[in-house]
């Protein structure tokens, strides 16, 4: 039954748009919960700096994009016709599990959310054959499975060549609060790298959208205004999410050092640009948590605690199946015509509302707005102050 | 199929890249210790996060900074190397990054 198209395609930009935002007021606390929590930015510096970065990291490029709109889900003759309905269940599937998750304070990632919904609608729709294995496993699973490791590897080498370049013996001061300074750099680039990889994974799917409708040819890359309001959208929900974050960041964070700081941030900036380059879409959140707990083991006297480490990556595991279900009943009753997109969209922004409504009433604490970054922190345990053992020798 | 080389690339060109900045940022403030010039950075004041020097705390720092310069083994003119060396650091480092974005970003090169 065919649905009016211009409604349901305004219906699916304006949801993808909604999931941009709610992916920078999400992720706000990855680039620049360490810089204010170790003082190397003032809060609203830190804040406007991020969004600004992220509007600035959206237009750097759109290979991310092209993956999306053009990879996981066959398309054209020998695959399957895409329509904006199952794009449309697959984002409700996504922004339903992203809010549920944030909610609960569970770790989980925007993105595999998105990719979840879209998979299971796809699933549903079509049955396996609408899935590319290949490009699903290459481009979007290997990734979010290889790339937290990575990060974690280079930011344990960075953090012990930090401490070990830095390192004094003489009990003199070694310097190490410069590292304060860089950090201002390291989060900006942060800040960078998610605007290129998160708002590309939208811009992948408008375009997918508009593809679908004849709106656009599948050969063509991401149409500028396309650009410029996914832009527009992360940056706008960096600077909100962001003031939410500062009010409640006194909580507390794990400790984390200027030195280490910078380690982890400069490395979880360089994995996600690199990624990103090659049209990887991971998650940033996954990234930057992996460079945390990296940097943490990269200081003197440190050790894992694995029941934490161990909860944070079920939840990752369980992001993807479970935004795919989500998604899946979205498609099921998207499929029954016009009167069944209303009653998702219905149902998605009622959850939505009801979500909102219930987060205000709940004190927001260090479970459900710091980020999941600063939790996979406490991953880590750091005896206390290894560092300054030589100084009470000394004594 | 599965692009194995590209996670190999993602591997070695982030650990380069972070390496690098690591790396030359540790030294650049390393020289800058050596050439007297103890960077002592108050934190913005902000309720129970981590790391909040006090007040007292900072002037201690900075004093304890201010001793070790003056017993500084350098002459001036190391000291002088000393501290453009650092900022030959910190150079690299903010090239080596905007190297980086340069490479990732088609616009620039065509």
């Amino acid at each position: 039954m065919p649905v009016d198209i211009t409604l349901i395609i305004v219906l699916v930009i304006a949801l993808a748009l909604f999931f941009d935002f709610t992916n920078g007021f999400h992720d706000t606390a990855n680039a620049m919960a360490t810089p204010i929590a170790t003082g190397a930015l003032k809060p609203k510096v830190a804040v406007g700096l991020a969004a600004i970065l992220n509007l600035i990291g959206a237009f750097l490029s759109t290979e991310v994009a092209k993956t999306i709109s053009g990879g996981i889900i066959r398309e054209g003759d020998d695959g399957v016709l895409i329509t904006p309905e199952l794009i449309f269940a697959g984002l409700i599937g996504a922004i339903v599990w992203n809010m549920l998750t944030w909610l609960l304070g569970l770790p989980s990632s925007s993105s595999h959310a998105l990719f979840g919904g879209l998979i299971g609608a796809a699933l549903v729709g079509f049955g396996t054959g609408a899935i590319d294995l290949g490009v699903l496993l290459s481009k979007v699973i290997l990734p979010a499975l290889l790339a937290p490791l990575t990060a974690a590897l280079i930011a344990y080498i960075a953090t012990k060549l930090a401490y070990g370049v830095t390192r004094r013996y003489d009990n003199k001061p070694d310097g190490r609060s410069g590292f304060r300074y860089g950090q201002i750099f390291s989060s900006s680039l942060v800040a960078l790298a998610h605007g290129t990889n998160d708002a590309q994974k939208t811009m992948g799917v408008i375009t997918l959208a508009l593809i679908s409708v004849n709106l656009q040819s599948p050969s063509d890359g991401v149409q500028f205004w396309v650009v410029v309001v996914c832009a527009l959208a992360i940056a706008l929900g960096t600077y909100v999410g962001g003031w939410r974050i500062i009010k409640t960041l006194g909580t507390g964070l794990t400790d984390v050092k200027p030195a280490q700081g910078f380690a982890a941030e400069t490395s979880t900036a360089a994995t996600i640009l690199a990624s990103s380059h090659l049209g990887f879409a991971l998650s940033t959140t996954q990234v930057a948590s992996g460079s945390v707990i990296g940097s943490g083991l990269g200081r003197r006297g440190s050790s894992v605690r694995w029941k934490t480490a161990g909860r944070i990556a079920i939840g990752w595991l369980l992001t993807l199946p479970a935004a795919g279900v989500v998604g899946a009943l979205a498609a099921l009753v998207a499929h029954l015509g016009t009167w069944g997109i209303i009653v998702d969209a219905v149902v998605g922004i009622g959850t939505i509302l009801f979500i909102f409504l219930w987060s205000r009433r709940d004190k927001i604490g260090h479970h459900n707005v710091v980020s999941d970054v600063a939790a996979s922190g406490e991953a880590v345990v750091i005896a206390a102050e290894p560092e300054a053992e030589p100084k009470k020798v000394a004594k | 199929m599965i692009d194995w080389m590209g996670f190999v690339i993602v591997l070695a060109a982030a650990l380069t890249g972070t390496v690098v900045v690591v790396g030359f940022y540790s030294l650049g403030l390393k020289m800058l210790v050596r050439a007297g010039r103890v960077p002592v950075v108050s934190p913005a004041t902000f309720t129970d996060a981590i790391t909040v020097l006090t007040a007292a705390e900072i002037k201690s720092a900075e004093k304890k900074a201010a001793k070790a310069a003056r017993k500084n083994p350098l002459s001036p003119l190391q000291k002088r190397i000393a501290q453009f060396a650092a900022y030959g650091c910190f150079a690299v480092c903010a090239a080596s990054v905007l190297f980086g974005i340069y490479l990732i970003v088609p616009a620039l090169h065509g």
